[in-house]
């Protein structure tokens, strides 16, 4: 019995030995690791698309250095060539910084100068990555939290209807959460959806202290370093006292919608954008945004952000 | 009996297969240096005549900096479109594999690298002891052979060779 397993087991020994492996044969051999949900990398190349979010933090132990401008209006009666399409004004700037205290949580602290009555702003904000997108669409979408609080300096009005007749410090605050829904559909197009909340604690006679908003926005690349984005944010309102204040201010309320081309090149990332938003910050171009496209009231505006990682590599 | 078997089995081994593999890579220059380490190569090698394949996903390297990672897999490497770093080539004059010892064996094949193939040879060291064998290489890759551009902007921080280290543990293939 043992004496035939032998024989067998040698028979085929020799047969299995005549049998010579080519590359393309031994490659059929390969084990190669399976991918356990291997996580999507880099939806988009920033944390603002240009006005709104996108899903993406910053990485563990890394910080962004962010600068934001908005010019004046480029054409319409505040714009032409008498301000010089709108770079003779600033309608906004903001400083930032982002801190990854993990990969899947940043902290933020900015200064914006505010673009309406509402000024000297200082936020403060928390970004939380709930859901990573996979490759194997184990999850399809990414699932990002965003949480803000932006406390308004300026100095209170007297005039009590105005949005700064602050009585206390709580009513210079205002909040804004948002839960960023992305998805990056190949590796030159990556989309976002984001309902959002704001609250001012306190505002002008009838302005809404609360709204609902909806966010989307959209990246596509045209080159490697280069890529076209664009968002849209859809503030929903009470009409009432929208026409009540449309009326009062003799203005009207539009969405803000901004276009703009990304540039990134290892650690930078550059925006050149127009939008008709006069604001950076969320708690303000959300609600406040009177400006519109077809009135010539969009501007030239452009964000810098340049990543520095504090992880010594060690030698 | 069972030991008679068994030597003839070790003997008549054909494959030897490595899994987890660490592919490290180098890039020294005043600026930076930059390193990155993957435990995920797999390997098969031909115990008679010699030819080895290895295969290692670009997405596995990680680095001490994870924006560079991200650069590295979108900018550099285009992981989604060039996800594996394939060798294929043979290793010349093979030992009889059975016997424990240390040798040093030329190596010579095809590296496809970022979608691009390029002749590459070197040395391997290679132990075989109690039926493991050890395999160690460190070779250089020129970035600008296989197409990767380099924007000038951080030109001088990125080396135009890079350093690979390959540790790799066969075993035998069980084929039966």
């Amino acid at each position: 019995m043992h004496f035939l397993k032998y024989h067998l087991l040698l028979l085929f020994m020799l047969f299995n030995s005549a049998i010579s492996f080519g590359q393309q044969d031994l490659e059929k051999e390969l084990v190669m690791p399976a991918n356990k949900h291997e996580k999507v990398m880099a939806t988009f190349k920033s944390t603002k698309l240009i006005n709104g979010h996108t899903n993406e933090t910053i990485y563990k132990h890394e910080l962004d250095f962010k600068v934001d401008h908005r010019f004046g209006d480029i054409a319409g009666s505040n714009g032409g060539i008498r301000k010089f399409f709108g770079l003779d004004n600033s309608t906004d700037v903001r400083i930032g910084f982002e801190y990854g205290v993990t990969d899947r949580l940043s902290i933020g602290l900015a200064r914006a100068k505010g673009a309406n009555s509402v000024q000297q702003l200082y936020e403060g904000s928390l970004k939380f990555r709930l859901l990573e997108q996979t490759i194997d669409d184990h999850i399809p979408v990414a699932v990002t939290l965003f949480g803000s609080n932006t406390i308004a300096g300026v100095e209170a009005s007297k005039d009590l209807t105005s949005a700064t007749a602050y009585r206390g410090f709580t009513d210079r605050m205002n909040y804004v959460a948002q839960v960023i829904f992305a998805r990056k559909i190949n590796s030159n197009l990556s989309v976002t959806l984001s309902p959002g909340y704001v609250h001012r604690n306190f505002t002008a006679f009838r302005d809404q202290n609360d709204l609902f908003t909806l966010g989307a926005g959209a990246r596509a690349k045209i080159s490697k370093r280069m890529a076209v984005v664009v968002d849209y944010y859809l503030p929903f309102r009470n009409s009432d006292d929208q026409a009540y204040l449309e009326q009062l201010n003799g203005f009207k309320f539009y969405n803000p919608l901004g276009v703009g081309l990304e540039m990134e090149t290892g650690g930078h990332v550059f925006h050149l954008n127009f939008t008709n938003a006069t604001a950076i910050e969320e708690m303000q171009y959300l609600p406040e945004t009177t400006t519109s496209w077809l009135k010539g009231q969009y501007r030239w505006g452009f964000s810098i952000s340049r990543r520095f990682s504090f992880d010594r590599a060690k030698k | 009996m069972v030991l008679l078997l068994y030597t003839v089995q070790a003997q008549a081994q054909q494959l030897w297969s490595s899994q987890k593999a660490a592919v490290s890579f180098f890039s020294s220059t005043v600026m930076e240096d930059i390193e990155a380490k993957s435990a995920s190569g797999s390997s098969v090698l031909d115990g008679q005549t010699g030819t080895i394949v290895f295969k290692v996903a670009n997405t596995s390297f990680q680095f001490k900096k994870k924006l560079m990672q991200e650069h590295f897999n979108e900018n550099y490497m285009e992981s989604e479109k060039y996800p594996y770093t394939t060798f294929k080539g043979k290793l010349k004059d093979l030992p009889d594999l059975s016997k424990n010892g240390t040798y040093l064996l030329a190596f010579e094949g095809n590296l496809n690298l970022h979608g691009v193939t390029k002749v590459y040879q070197g040395n391997v060291n290679l132990v075989v002891a109690n039926g493991v064998l050890s395999a160690k290489s460190t070779f250089k890759i020129r970035i600008a052979d296989h197409e990767i551009k380099i924007p000038t902007l951080v030109f001088k921080n990125i080396a135009e060779y890079v350093e690979v280290r390959i540790v790799a543990q066969y075993l035998p293939k069980s084929s039966i």
